[in-house]
């Protein structure tokens, strides 16, 4: 399927061009108005890289200032709190159920993987009302585990089918091996079945962390101002500081700063999760 | 043991099911029960900060439907779902069919990492820069076109005519590499390869290749990738807040968006929750073959 001729060639220039202006544009505005001062952003200069950095934006961005009231330090930490305590309990409670779905074949598990299945697409519109409700009956909202523990419901669905079809692929002869020399199930589980699916958790838990991380709705609606995450506080900082672009791309830089450094160091299994959600689930 | 050993397949012990099952069932029935919860808060009168569960019928319904809100909510998220889905698909699969004929792997790992960072990002992020790429008198774009001697001024998201399309442009810029990486990924498997090495050798032109072989041959991953893209243009809200905020009026606003400003900022709660029952039901009906399809592949 291989091609090499001077149509070819024009062709691949042609796309390089455009879509490298498309998806780099929006990076580089980002980044160079990030380190603009106040003045740049508001009177020309718009495009070109600015003379002199201002890398005091950031400390302005994470710290608040008379003019940036929404310091993203904290929120930094809530949002860091919440995804990963949310992707190690998916992680580990979906093991157990996707192993559950993926050795269990009786009426009542058909039953129940098709429940999971129908959840996997549930809209956190349907569900909002009563988890506010909960949350303010528990005291949970003031909390991180309120947080953390809507996004472990909500994500466990998602969590069960990706392991479980990770774990279907596994030869069944290991297990059997280990049943022969007498290991119960549990003991098969944790200590056959999850170390040899070490890189399907990772993948795993990099789609649900960058799932929650990103997340806005749920955290919009039933974080508190203790609990409010990083998505919060950049959608509230550009209601009230709408001409301060330098700021609030210095505020984007930082909240995409985690999981964009998951993505280019971890590809890897960032692709193969987002594939097998996609193709397998 | 040895009784253990030889119990029948699919049976667990009281202990194994506390481990396996029970996280499982306790994640479910809270679950479907606040969806339950949900769909009866849609029938009762609950329309002030505190809770009213009087059943009230079809009363709020009634009112949604009234409210010319909702007509433009439902344009707007159909124009969501044929404009935020097809083009996407159809470049994706023009681009998924290059990026294999390239005959330089390394331009094809470059474009590959290029249009698939998005993914990474928040829509609260992609919005933030957007908004800035948008902006009428300052902005990227329009400061670009006027460097190449366009004066334009291109309205963009202030014009209530046209600020969904371009709100629903951001969306495909967003989904564009994941759309490629899944397309490329079901052009890969060793039947479809086999077919293609057959068709090159009987002359066919690689057009035709994608039209005749490729495509028939891909409906599987189109499918899920079409309904996991409907799905996330039915349920968008981020992108639509942060940009406009359903404005200029209410010119963009959309299902999600009129459920959170219905439930917590007039706290029609009952009007809410009924929105997100629609919302529900058409996710529901259109992933409907999408999930028949996923069930037949796990019990395969």
């Amino acid at each position: 399927m291989k091609t090499k001729s001077r149509t070819a060639k024009i062709l691949i220039g042609l796309v390089l061009v455009v879509l490298s202006f498309a998806y780099l544009l929006p990076i580089y505005v980002m980044v160079i108005t990030a380190l603009k001062s106040t003045q740049e952003v508001s009177q020309g200069q718009y495009l070109l890289p600015t003379g002199q950095p201002q890398w005091s934006n950031f400390a302005e961005v994470l710290f608040g200032s008379q003019r940036f009231r929404s310091e993203m330090a904290t929120r930094l930490g809530n949002s860091i709190i919440i995804s990963f305590s949310v992707t190690a309990l998916c992680a580990f409670f979906g093991g157990l159920s996707g192993y559950y779905l993926s050795r269990i074949r009786t009426r009542f598990s058909t039953v129940l993987f098709i429940l999971v299945g129908i959840a996997l697409y549930l809209p956190y519109q349907v569900v909002i009302i009563p988890l506010s409700i909960l949350m303010a009956k528990t005291g949970l909202g003031q909390s991180h585990a309120g947080l953390i523990f809507s996004y472990l419901i909500l994500n466990m669905p998602l969590a069960s089918v990706l392991l479980g079809t990770f774990f279907l692929a596994i030869p069944r002869e290991l297990e059997e091996a280990a049943e022969v020399d007498g290991a119960s199930r549990i003991q098969i589980f944790f200590q056959v079945v999850m170390p040899i699916s070490l890189p399907a958790y990772a993948s795993v838990a990099i789609i649900i962390f960058t799932q929650v991380w990103n997340e806005f709705f749920l955290a919009l609606s039933l974080a508190s101002r203790k609990t409010q995450t990083v998505q919060v506080v950049m959608a509230e900082a550009k209601g009230t500081t709408l001409v301060l672009y330098n700021l609030q791309m210095a505020a984007a830089l930082i909240a995409v700063s985690i999981p964009l450094l998951f993505f280019l160091f971890l590809g890897r299994y960032f692709i193969r999760g987002i594939l097998a959600g996609a193709l397998k689930g | 043991m040895a009784k253990r050993r030889r119990r029948h397949r699919g049976e667990l012990t009281w202990t194994e099911n506390l481990v396996f099952l029970a996280p499982l069932l306790f994640f479910l029935i809270l679950l479907y029960g606040t969806l339950l919860w949900t769909i009866y808060v849609s029938f009762t009168d609950w329309s002030t900060m505190a809770p009213n569960y009087q059943l009230a019928g079809l009363k709020w319904y009634r009112f949604l439907v009234q409210q010319p809100k909702f007509k433009v909510d439902i344009i707007n998220n159909l124009k969501w779902l044929i404009l935020g889905v097809f083009p996407t698909v159809t470049v994706a699969i023009f681009l998924a069919y290059f990026l294999e004929l390239t005959p330089f792997p390394k331009v094809e790992a470059y474009i590959r990492t290029l249009i698939l960072y998005p993914v990474a990002m928040s829509f609260i992020v992609t919005g933030t820069i957007w908004s800035w790429m948008y902006e009428p008198s300052r902005g990227v774009i329009n400061t670009l076109l006027r460097l190449v001697g366009i004066d334009a001024n291109l309205p963009f998201t202030t014009d209530p005519d046209t600020a969904t399309y371009w709100l629903i442009l951001i969306f495909i810029w967003q989904y564009l590499g994941f759309s490629v990486i899944i397309v490329q990924s079901s052009f890969r498997t060793t039947e479809l390869q086999e077919l293609v090495e057959a068709a090159i050798v009987d002359g066919a032109s690689r057009l035709r290749i994608l039209f005749a072989i490729i495509l028939p041959n891909i409906r599987g991953g189109l499918l899920i990738l079409v309904s996991l893209l409907l799905i996330s243009t039915l349920k968008v809200f981020d992108i639509v807040f942060i940009v406009t905020y359903g404005g200029p009026g209410i010119a963009t606003d959309v299902l999600a968006l009129n459920m959170w400003i219905t439930t917590f900022q007039q706290h029609l709660v009952s009007a809410g929750a009924g929105l997100g029952v629609i919302i529900f039901i058409s996710s529901f009906i259109l992933v409907i073959p999408y999930t028949i399809y996923a069930f037949r592949k796990w019990f395969e």
